[in-house]
């Protein structure tokens, strides 16, 4: 592949985001990166992960936070940089890959090779989907997916300059309750096969 | 009637503002300080007199502001001794970090006890707690916890347990002088007292405390100083010496510094201000320091002294308009006129309120409402006011907003991979800071009552 190529995936809970990413890293030959980014990090920070992952895509808590001297003691806003630095390497090094979540739309909105997708569902749908993935309840799932979705839109909206979901953030928004996994991975692989001319 | 509570409104809209980071706190403060002076003062009370008195300026040039046995000096507004002094300190603390004095003090001391993990933990307590005494609590910590990090790495000790007692410490050590934290410089300046007062007072409690506070934290943290490096590791670790960056520079801030200490120490007898003390030293460092002089200028916090200077203005709105007396009257009718249960409310709610909220406004507002509350029920104000710094800045340890070198040390921690949450932060904090404010009780109602 000579043109880099940076595809960056946010999604909604229960959208099946991460799993259109993964299968369209293995499509297209290139890495993926989700939370696993951190275990990298820790690795060679010489730390326990587990530290790490606690604050993985979790927005800062606005009262029991504070800045001073350009110092923050929110772990969630220390754990997001190291992210942001982490996928910003890895766009330097000229690499291709696929990141869900960490803001990657607007870290690395000045790489050419960037294709920013947001992926959302049908309530109903992803309601299902959260039952069967987590296997809980259907009113568990409502909450759990009500949760995540809130702590995304807090998380990417204090560190992005766009709204989390808001289609002019992103160059393509898609349904996937509509298509399925697997068609939309094969829409997104023809938008992504014009947008690279291959 | 409208002054008070626009005043109140405005500080009110201030301190949200400052806590929810939403905008750089100076520009609240200032903001809040135009507002001030233009609603308060010109709208509300027509005193265009009172505005001229709040900015203060004619305060500067008036010969007790540098030299306390030419003539009295205190008046109301904007507090420029605090101001000044903390520049021409921070004007200093630049100038040693740049020759690298405290990462060289701190690899010295290390040195010093065979870079053994227990004696380290002892040491860097007792480093950080004598340091803050005469540096800002910030740079203290910024440089202790680096080098914690890094020996950590090396002699393979969890850094977090040392990293929190380090910063328990600075508060303590900053609590027992007039120029150890802010909220002291601010009761010095605004009350008249000297480096001696508080050395003799808070720092007497603060020295108690601090010997306690040692026990707590080995009690607590020794499992965790359990270091597995052999003799080879420390191979690895630099020499203090390869700290030092400029030698001759290194030499004159070492003297400066020491000479910044001596004035301080002996300021009640030779009647130089802090003012004065800060602006000879802020010259002396800059003179010295060459072709660095602009480098040192721009790593001034200019944003804290404008934060400072708004804050000054926003308070005098409030201590004007007699909102900060009704304060003091409250608190003199809950308490029954019984002073010990002043001198409680004082101690406690000063420390629960820091523990969650900027301790300097906290203070800045505070201390005209002790004068107040001293002039209404004929106490000693200098009871009010040990137990006032002492409630600030020991409060501010408990949790990991209260003070700045608990969101630098903890900053610090999570950058170097070892996030500090709440819950790990104040279940070793909180105990240590419960211990130090009831021995400040006990020791304030025995000895003062």
């Amino acid at each position: 592949m000579s043109e880099q190529m940076i595809i960056a995936i946010g999604r909604e809970y229960g959208s099946g985001g991460h799993e259109i990413g993964k299968q369209l890293a293995e499509r297209l030959g290139v890495s993926f990166y989700d939370r696993n980014m951190l275990d990298e990090i820790a690795e060679e920070m010489n730390v326990d992960v587990e530290n790490l992952h606690k604050y993985d895509e979790r927005p800062r808590l606005p009262i029991i936070s504070r800045t001073v001297r350009g110092y923050s003691n929110s772990p969630e806003e220390i754990i997001a940089e190291f992210q942001f630095d982490y996928i910003r390497k890895k766009a330097e090094s000229g690499e291709s890959f696929v990141v869900v979540g960490r803001c990657a739309e607007h870290v690395l909105r000045e790489y050419k090779g960037l294709i920013a997708v947001f992926i959302l569902g049908d309530e109903a749908e992803k309601n299902k989907r959260i039952q069967t993935v987590r296997g809980v309840s259907e009113s568990d799932a409502a909450s759990i997916m009500k949760r995540h979705d809130k702590t995304r839109k807090y998380y990417h909206n204090r560190h992005c300059d766009t709204k989390w979901g808001d289609s002019r953030g992103y160059d393509i928004t898609i349904n996937s309750s509509k298509l399925g996994l697997e068609k939309t991975v094969n829409l997104l692989v023809d938008y992504i096969k014009i947008r690279t001319g291959q | 009637m409208a002054a008070p509570i626009v005043a109140t409104i405005i500080f009110v809209v201030m301190f949200i503002l400052v806590i929810t980071e939403k905008i750089e706190k100076h520009y609240v403060t200032l903001g809040c300080g135009l507002l001030t002076l233009i609603f308060v003062f010109g709208v509300c009370l027509r005193d265009f007199g009172a505005i001229w008195d709040t900015i203060n300026l004619e305060a500067i040039v008036t010969p007790g502001f540098w030299h306390a046995a030419s003539g009295e000096s205190e008046s109301g507004g904007i507090d420029w001794s605090t101001i000044l002094f903390l520049a021409g300190m921070m004007v200093m603390v630049e100038g040693m970090a740049r020759v690298g004095f405290f990462r060289w003090l701190c690899m010295r001391i290390a040195k010093l006890v065979r870079y053994k993990t227990v004696p380290i933990f002892f040491a860097f307590m007792c480093m950080s707690f004598v340091l803050a005494m005469f540096i800002d609590s910030i740079t203290v910590i910024l440089f202790l916890a680096s080098i914690t990090i890094e020996l950590a790495r090396l002699l393979k000790f969890k850094p977090v347990p040392m990293i929190l007692a380090e910063i328990f410490c600075a508060n303590l050590g900053g609590s027992a002088t007039m120029c150890g934290d802010p909220p002291n410089i601010i009761i010095g300046t605004q009350l008249g007292y000297t480096f001696t007062d508080f050395i003799t007072n808070t720092g007497v409690i603060a020295m108690i405390s601090f010997v306690f506070v040692m026990g707590y934290f080995y009690l607590v943290m020794r499992k965790d100083l359990a270091g597995s490096a052999s003799e080879s590791d420390f191979a690895a670790l630099p020499s203090p010496e390869s700290a030092i960056t400029d030698k001759p520079g290194f030499i004159i801030n070492t003297i400066i510094f020491l000479a910044a200490v001596v004035l301080l120490v002996t300021h009640a007898s030779t009647h130089l201000t802090v003012a004065f003390i800060g602006v000879a030293i802020a010259i002396v460092s800059l003179l010295t320091s060459g072709k660095h002089m602009l480098e040192i200028l721009k790593k001034v916090d200019y944003k804290t002294l404008l934060f400072f200077t708004g804050l000054f203005v926003v308070v005098s709105g409030l201590e004007q308009t007699g909102v900060l007396e009704i304060i003091a009257k409250f608190i003199q009718d809950i308490s029954g006129g019984n002073i010990y249960l002043m001198v409680g409310i004082i101690i406690w709610i000063s420390a629960v309120a820091s523990a969650f909220i900027d301790n300097i406004p906290f203070a800045a507002t505070m201390v005209p409402v002790v004068k107040a509350l001293a002039a209404a029920s004929g106490m000693n104000i200098d009871v009010l006011a040990w137990s006032l710094a002492m409630g600030t800045d020991v409060g501010g340890s408990a949790t990991p907003i209260g003070a700045s070198a608990n969101v630098v040390g903890t900053s610090a921690a999570a950058k170097a991979g070892h996030p500090i949450g709440w819950g790990t932060y104040c279940k070793k904090m909180v105990p240590a800071t419960l211990i130090v404010l009831v021995i400040t009780t006990i020791y304030i109602c025995a000895v003062y009552l």
